[in-house]
């Protein structure tokens, strides 16, 4: 039996065009999610999570409803363009002044968490004390993770940030259940002792 | 059990994933270790506040840019599908035109008739003694005389189209070594 993205896939692939804008919308917050704690930048995140979407519509006819599943197909294009991102901006970062690197990418850090963070819902009874804590936790969450390397961080985004299960975890990363296993209890205990001096 | 193996095990746990035995073998390991179980209380405690980290919500330009660039897409390859189609259409008025139609079916006749009598021979018989194969056998007979090799070679347009000589039928390479020795012995009669 289809599920529903499936489903929207058939009658996108039969004509209806509004389907596909439908499935957009269901998956743009939990794509931007991904991107963005993926490759800790909110800007980018959009720009990844569009072009993603236009690379889904462009290879739609192509998709086979009932026999991939249309979430990993989602995180396997998004995946690919992150690590293409993270690539690019290293080499970028290669090029600059080492001075420039050092002061600038710190305070360009900062500005990425503050940002992730802005755009979180607003907390109805709002504690200033309460809330510089919960700022604070959630910049060293988000540290904590960038800091994890990427194949321990991947799998750990689409787990715990995205809820996706074991075995569609394997598919996107296309590894083994046991790998993808391991991996992700690796990267819990490393953001374990990251987050030691807030826990 | 030691530290380590249980420590392998702290998803599995606490995603309630490990079969009996191996459930047993960590829970008595745990209750005996101290270190282990403030580690796997700090690890349950971690996992947590990651998993209720907030969701980031897209911004108010997403969703018009997108929908924006899809059109722009859709737009794209439907131009691209109406090429092909209006190129195709527009050969297709071209011979739906009476004149231009029975061109077509008539120049594709001739072109299959005058292949067939090509394949046939029938256009350029080889073995007829023709003009366009006849000219080599009268070079060649008339390269076995020394004299009359220097004329060829002298004035070869006279010669060739006089067609008082012709050997049809025999075959190139012969042709060739009788040519290479008329032409060594006029070298040597000319006294050089």
């Amino acid at each position: 039996m289809l599920d529903l993205d499936d489903e929207l896939m058939e009658r996108y692939q039969k004509g209806d065009e509004g389907a596909f804008t439908l499935l957009v919308r269901r998956h743009q917050q939990p794509l931007i999610n991904f991107i963005a704690r993926f490759i800790n930048d909110r800007d980018n995140a959009e720009d990844l999570a569009q072009e993603t979407f236009i690379r889904m519509f462009k290879a739609a006819h192509r998709y086979e409803p009932g026999r991939a599943h249309f979430k990993t197909w989602m995180y396997h294009i998004a995946k690919n363009l992150c690590k293409n991102e993270i690539r690019n901006r290293d080499r970028r970062d290669k090029y600059r002044v080492d001075n420039v690197v050092n002061s600038g990418s710190d305070s360009n850090n900062d500005t990425e968490e503050i940002d992730l963070i802005a755009n979180t819902p607003a907390n109805p009874t709002f504690q200033p004390e309460v809330e510089l804590e919960r700022k604070e936790l959630r910049n060293a969450i988000q540290k904590a993770i960038a800091e994890l390397p990427e194949q321990y961080r991947l799998p750990l985004v689409l787990r715990d940030l995205q809820g996706l299960s074991y075995d569609e975890i394997s598919e996107v990363l296309e590894l083994r259940s046991g790998t993808t296993k391991s991996r992700i209890n690796r990267a819990r205990l490393m953001l374990k002792d990251k987050l030691k001096p807030f826990i | 059990m030691n530290c380590l193996q249980a420590e392998e095990h702290f998803s599995a746990h606490y995603e309630d994933a490990l079969d009996y035995q191996t459930l047993q073998g960590f829970e008595t390991h745990l209750a005996a270790c101290e270190a282990c179980q403030q580690e796997y209380a700090r690890f349950q405690e971690s996992v947590k506040v990651v998993q209720q980290l907030p969701q980031i919500e897209p911004s108010p330009y997403f969703m018009p840019t997108l929908l924006q660039r899809i059109t722009e897409e859709r737009r794209e390859i439907g131009a691209v599908k109406g090429i092909a189609t209006v190129s195709w259409q527009r050969l297709l008025d071209v011979f739906r035109r009476p004149v231009w139609a029975f061109s077509g079916v008539l120049a594709l006749i001739l072109a299959v008739t005058g292949t067939y009598l090509y394949q046939d021979g029938f256009l350029f018989d080889r073995d007829s003694g023709s003009t366009a194969i006849t000219s080599e056998p009268q070079e060649i007979r008339v390269a076995t005389s020394p004299v009359g090799t220097r004329r060829v070679l002298g004035n070869s347009t006279q010669r060739l189209p006089s067609g008082v000589i012709s050997t049809p039928g025999r075959p190139t390479q012969q042709h060739y070594v009788l040519k290479q020795v008329s032409y060594t012995n006029a070298s040597t009669r000319g006294g050089l």
